[in-house]
Order: structure tokens, then C-alpha cells, then sequence
């Protein structure tokens, strides 16, 4: 049992790793890669938190993210924007990778103070989980700002979607009902969400929503 | 079961019935009919909801699953009435946005259908999670209706608001984890409202403050709370008018409403004042949003700003005792009612002249004056002018600041609706007189009906509360204690 929490310690670091990797990457298909990963340890932490506390209901939640977020939203994310995400540019961003990087430990160590005074003893199956689930948050919240690029928008939400979900595996669980809904209901955001950007690139020829800056109470039209 | 219980099945079930129509017959005058349809069967459903929940009965179709409360069936009376508005002006304007192309106005009608029906399941869910998913719906299935001009500034404004509103619900859904894992904590198992609010004094405070910040940031940036608004004025200006009018009217009440459900829990919290939260957050989104309103040059832009200072404003109610509580659901009421009708007289002036920048339009009342009427009828009434019913509603928001005396709120509120009140009727006013810009204009008739309809609760209820609704605000206020 000690063992396995202690390996739930690890898969929390590693998917710290991949948050900050997938928030300063500048290729999308490393970006997409990082978010799989990420995916991956936040099945492994949930199946660990599963083992670990007996919860049937915890192995369904590993099930469906499994099946959401490693296999249907990377597959529609591929299929409706497949060009984009070969694309080779460099995605921009407002902020360069050092500063950045300083900025995202600086909201690393607010999510763990944040998250401290939470974590009395009765909770100690949450220690790992929730303060890295708050700093992905924080993080994801922080690189959706500055990114100015469409597809890299979208790997942000859902990165913060994964930190949510990591650390609500370890605070809560509901019934298999409402896990699945959840679940479906990430799939359909990613596709909407993928189809606006297909059609955004296909009427101003590039991906680049920064250049969007019509609307606003500048001059009259 | 009660009657009204089982009606609750039919509210959701309606559009969702005239969107599989849609689908199945390719023909826009079933998609035009079957809309306005069902849209008129969800209302009168919800009415039969409200007013068995005001006898005390029904409510509950599903225990632990699905049913309402005063607060819901408030909200569901508002959705279905700006849904009812919504399909008749749809009806006449829609065919003026896509002209001699029925498959994609047949696609607008469905998807306005799958959007009304996501709206009405958020106040039927008895879970905060299943209630999240819904407000997550409603997002989902109302972005490609904020594009549906799709030019360049409709993409844009699309685009920001999926991505402001998703990364706010995202926010939200960790608030709402933190407090079922003080459910857990307890060992309680059912995830429903009143489970949260019967556990809500036995939570540690650190676990609910942290979950009310990140739900007000969350669901804030949603409801268009100063400073994640930046994307509401374009998505309330760039959508077709009646979905502006549903956006605008209802949507973002709806959300609210989630604020609204959760606010026992964080009240009873010992130590915690949610309320100077509400205070401060509210003043500046009013603050804010009324200085914004004198720079505007897009009329439809005027009203979504008005939209972000009246949020502003339902959350400052909260903020003042139990008759701002009332105050708070009195003003969402009379705001919903009246920003969709405003909504509909900017559309007609759209349609009218084809513009939306006020300094281009003027003469408008020679021009076409049915639109010019109702545009001046729907700034005067949502600028809170009397004899309209946000004047009432106001005048209750000042009485419950005066009885809690806040007199500094109740000053820079004053000032700012103020402001507001100046802001908005000198940039409509000026498009109504002088030399006419634009030639005469006709209506279609269904868009005139549906102002026609519109514009009766705007006027009755600015003379006049019956008592049923007294009651049913009533109500609806105490579930906020």
C-alpha cells in the first residue's frame, strides 16, 4: 500500500512534468503528444487511487478517461483539424519560454500554499492530487492567455480539464452516470470547438487568433 | 406522480422534439412551425410547473436526480417565455440573414432548438455536477449559433466566447469538486443541492472559500462578471438578434442561477462573508460596464454592455440582506423580460437599415417607425425609466441597500445607473430624429407579433405585480437564505 502511494507521488510529478512541457512547447504535434501523456498519468494516478481505496467507482472513471481523452479527443482533434496540426510553424506566444517557465513555478508554489491548509489529516489521500491539480489549472489558465494560436488554445483548456479531473479523483467521486456524462460532454466541447477552428482557419487562411481583434469600442465601423 | 411533476419531462422534451423534426424534414416551413410549436407547449408547461410550486406541490420527478424548485421554476418560466419570443421573431428574421438558402436556415432552427433545450435542463438537475455538464451544454450548443453570420467578426466573437466561457466552466468544475469532497468528508453520499446545503456548516471554511472563489471566477466569466466580460459584448452583438435576445435575456441568468443555488452553502460558512464579495464584484462590474456604455458605437453592443452592468447588479443584491435577496430575483426576472425585448427592437433596426453603428443611422422614427418605436420603448425601459418594470425592481434594490444601509453602495450605484440611464438614451436618441438616413422599412409580421408579445410583461409588470408571481418571487428568494 505504501508503495503504491508513494508511486501515485511519482505520476504526480511526472504529470506536473508533461503540464509544464505541453504549456511551452512550440510544435503542435509535441504539444498534442504532451497532452496524451498527460492523459495517461491521470488515468494511471486515478487506477493507483482506485487500487488503493477499493473504489469500483474510481476504476469506471479510469475506464471513461481512458476512452474520452486518450482515445476519442486525440482522434477528433486529428481528424477535423489534421492539417493545423501538421503544420510545422512555431506557435507564438506573448510571453517568452523563460519567463513563462519563472511565471509557472511561481503559480506552482501558490497552488501548494493554496492547497496546504486544505490538507488536514483526515485527507491525506488528496495530498498529491489536489495542490498538482490547482498548479495545472493555474498554469493551463496562465498559457491559454498569452498563446496566440487556435489549436494551441484548445490543448490548454482541455490540459486544464486533466488538472481538474486529477485532482477531483482524489477529492470526490459520483456515480458512473454522472462520470459519463462528463466524460461525453468533454468529447462534444473538443469537437464543437475543433470545428470552429477548422472553419476560422479556412475563412482567414491560418489559425492565428490573435489577428482577431475587429470587435472592440475602438474606432466607429 | 403529480401532473406537474410529469410535465417537467415534457419542458427539455419539446424542443428537443421540434429539433429531431428538424432534422428529419427538409423543409423550413416544418422546421419554422414545429419550433414555435413546441416553444409555445414548453411554456405553457412551465407555467403549470410554477404555479403547482407555488401551491407547495409537485417539484419532484426523479428524487435525487430531477425536479425544481421556486428558484427553477422561476427560471424555467423566463426561458420558455424568451424562447416562445425567440421562435415567432426567428420565424420572419431568419430568412433575412440566409435569403434563398433554406438548408441553413433549416440548420439554424435546429440548433437553436438543441440550445433551447440545453438551457431548460440547468435549473431541472438536482446534482451540481450533472447541473455543471448542463451549463457546459449550453455553451457547446450555442457557439455556432454566435457564428452563424460566419464573417469574420462573427468567427471572432465565437471563438472568445468558447474559450473565455469553457476555461471559466473548467475553473468552476474544481469549485464544485471541493465541495462534494465535503460531502465525502462526512460521508455523505447523495451529491445534490440540499445535501451540500444541509453539510455546508460542518465544511472546514478554507475548503468552501477556496470553492466559492473559484465558482465566482468560473461561472463569473459566464454570467460576464467585470473582468472576464471582454468576450460578452461581442457574442450578445454578433448573434443572430434572437439568439442575442435568449443569450442576453436568459442564458446568462441561467448560469447566475448556479451562483445563485450554491449561495446557503457559502452563507453558512462561520467566519466567511460571501456577501463583501458580492458587494465589491458587483459595484465594479456596474462601475465598469456603465463607463463602457458612453464609448459604444454599435447599438446591439449598447444592450450587451447594460447586460454585464445588470449582472453586475444581481450580484450586488446578494450582497444586501434578505430584501436584496428578493431584490436580486425581482431584478433577473424584469431583466430577462425586458433585455430580450430591447434585443428585438435593435433587430428590427438592423433589418431596417442594415447597419449597426449608431452615428449612421438617423431619422429612423420617419424611416421606419414601428422599429424605432420599439428600440426607444426597450432603451427607456432597460435604462430602469418608469412606468417600466426594471424601474420597479430597481426601486427595490435601493430600499434594501437604504434598509441594510450600505449608503456608500447605494451612492455609486445611484451615480452609476446614472451614468447608465444618460449613456444609453443619448445614443438611441440620436438615431431617431432628424433627416431619415435609410428609406422606409416594413416589418415582417410575425417579428412585430413577437414584440407585440414581448412587450406585455415589460409594461404590466412596470404597473402592476400579480399575485402569483409575488409569490413565486417570494419563494424563490427564501431558497437564497
Amino acid at each position: 500500500m505504501a508503495a503504491l502511494a508513494s508511486l501515485n507521488t511519482v505520476v504526480g510529478a511526472l504529470f506536473l512534468l508533461l503540464t509544464f512541457l505541453l504549456m511551452v512547447s512550440r510544435q503542435i504535434q509535441s504539444v498534442l503528444r504532451a497532452f496524451v501523456g498527460q492523459s495517461l498519468l491521470l488515468v494511471l494516478s486515478t487506477v493507483l487511487l482506485a487500487i488503493l481505496h477499493h473504489s469500483a467507482e474510481l476504476a469506471v472513471v479510469a475506464l471513461i478517461t481512458v476512452a474520452a481523452k486518450v482515445i476519442v479527443i486525440p482522434g477528433v482533434l486529428t481528424r477535423t483539424l489534421g492539417q493545423e496540426l501538421r503544420a510545422r510553424r512555431e506557435i507564438e506566444s506573448a510571453v517568452n519560454v523563460p519567463v513563462s517557465l519563472l511565471l509557472m513555478l511561481g503559480l506552482t508554489v501558490l497552488a501548494f500554499f493554496l492547497a496546504a491548509p486544505l490538507l488536514g489529516p483526515p485527507a491525506a489521500r488528496a495530498a498529491v492530487n489536489l495542490p498538482i491539480g490547482l498548479a495545472a489549472l493555474l498554469i493551463g489558465v496562465y498559457t491559454l492567455a498569452i498563446r496566440r494560436e487556435a489549436v494551441a488554445q484548445v490543448l490548454s483548456l482541455m490540459a486544464i480539464d486533466n488538472g481538474v479531473f486529477f485532482a477531483g479523483v482524489a477529492i470526490t467521486t459520483s456515480s458512473a452516470i454522472v462520470e459519463a456524462a462528463a466524460g461525453l460532454e468533454g468529447v462534444m466541447v473538443v469537437l464543437v470547438v475543433a470545428i470552429l477552428t477548422r472553419t476560422i482557419a479556412q475563412h482567414l487562411g491560418s489559425t492565428e487568433v490573435s489577428s482577431l481583434r475587429q470587435l472592440g469600442e475602438g474606432v466607429p465601423r | 406522480m403529480r401532473l406537474s411533476a410529469m410535465l417537467l419531462w415534457v419542458i427539455p422534451a419539446a424542443p428537443l422534439a421540434s429539433a429531431a423534426l428538424c432534422l428529419a424534414v427538409k423543409n423550413v416551413s416544418v422546421a419554422k412551425l414545429s419550433t414555435l410549436g413546441t416553444a409555445l407547449l414548453a411554456f405553457a408547461a412551465s407555467l403549470a410547473v410554477a404555479s403547482d410550486v407555488t401551491r407547495h406541490v409537485g417539484g419532484v420527478l426523479l428524487p435525487g436526480w430531477i425536479g425544481v424548485n421556486a428558484l427553477a421554476a422561476l427560471i424555467l418560466v423566463l426561458q420558455s417565455f424568451v424562447g416562445l419570443t425567440a421562435a415567432a421573431y426567428s420565424w420572419g428574421y431568419i430568412p433575412h440573414l440566409a435569403p434563398g438558402d433554406p438548408t441553413r436556415q433549416r440548420r439554424y432552427f435546429l440548433n437553436l432548438n438543441l440550445f433551447q433545450a440545453s438551457l431548460f435542463i440547468v435549473p431541472l438537475l438536482l446534482q451540481p455536477v450533472l447541473t455543471w455538464v448542463a451549463v457546459e451544454l449550453t455553451t457547446v450548443l450555442s457557439i455556432f449559433l454566435v457564428s452563424f453570420g460566419n464573417t469574420r467578426e462573427a468567427l471572432e466573437a465565437a471563438w472568445k466566447y468558447a474559450v473565455i466561457t469553457i476555461m471559466g466552466a473548467t475553473v468552476a468544475a474544481f469549485g464544485i469538486f471541493l465541495l462534494l469532497w465535503g460531502l465525502t468528508r462526512h460521508h455523505v453520499a447523495v451529491q445534490t443541492w440540499s445535501a451540500l446545503i444541509r453539510t455546508a456548516p460542518h465544511m472546514p471554511a478554507g475548503v468552501v472559500e477556496l470553492a466559492f472563489v473559484l465558482i465566482l471566477i468560473g461561472f463569473g466569466a459566464k454570467v460576464g462578471l467585470v473582468p472576464m466580460h471582454t468576450w460578452l459584448p461581442d457574442a450578445h452583438s454578433q448573434a443572430p438578434t434572437p439568439v442575442c435576445a435568449l443569450l442576453s435575456g436568459v442564458e446568462v441568468s441561467t448560469v447566475l442561477y448556479v451562483i445563485l443555488r450554491l449561495w446557503p452553502v457559502f452563507t453558512a460558512v462561520q467566519g466567511f462573508s460571501p456577501q463583501s464579495w458580492a458587494l465589491v464584484v458587483g459595484l465594479v462590474s456596474v462601475g465598469t460596464a456603465a463607463f463602457l456604455l458612453l464609448q459604444v458605437h454599435d447599438y446591439k453592443r449598447l444592450f450587451a454592455f447594460s447586460t454585464v452592468e445588470h449582472m453586475g447588479m444581481l450580484l450586488l443584491c446578494l450582497g444586501l440582506g434578505p430584501l436584496g435577496a428578493l431584490a436580486c430575483i425581482y431584478q433577473l426576472t424584469t431583466h430577462g423580460l425586458t433585455k430580450s425585448f430591447a434585443f428585438y427592437g435593435s433587430g428590427s433596426v438592423l433589418l431596417a437599415t442594415g447597419t449597426r453603428t449608431i452615428g449612421d443611422v438617423r431619422g429612423l422614427l420617419r424611416s421606419a417607425p414601428v422599429a424605432a418605436g420599439a428600440l426607444f420603448v426597450g432603451a427607456l425601459a432597460i435604462a430602469g425609466a418608469p412606468p417600466f418594470a426594471v424601474f420597479l425592481s430597481e426601486l427595490t434594490i435601493f430600499r434594501a441597500a437604504a434598509t441594510t444601509q450600505d449608503y456608500l453602495v447605494l451612492a455609486l450605484l445611484l451615480v452609476f445607473l446614472a451614468i447608465a440611464f444618460l449613456g444609453i438614451l443619448r445614443r438611441t436618441g440620436g438615431m431617431l430624429f432628424g433627416q431619415p438616413t435609410h428609406g422606409p422599412a416594413r416589418l415582417p409580421r410575425s417579428m412585430a407579433a413577437a414584440m407585440m408579445v414581448g412587450i406585455v410583461p415589460v409594461v404590466v409588470l412596470g404597473v402592476y405585480l400579480p399575485l402569483p408571481l409575488y409569490h413565486l418571487l417570494g419563494m424563490a428568494a427564501a431558497t437564497l437564505r
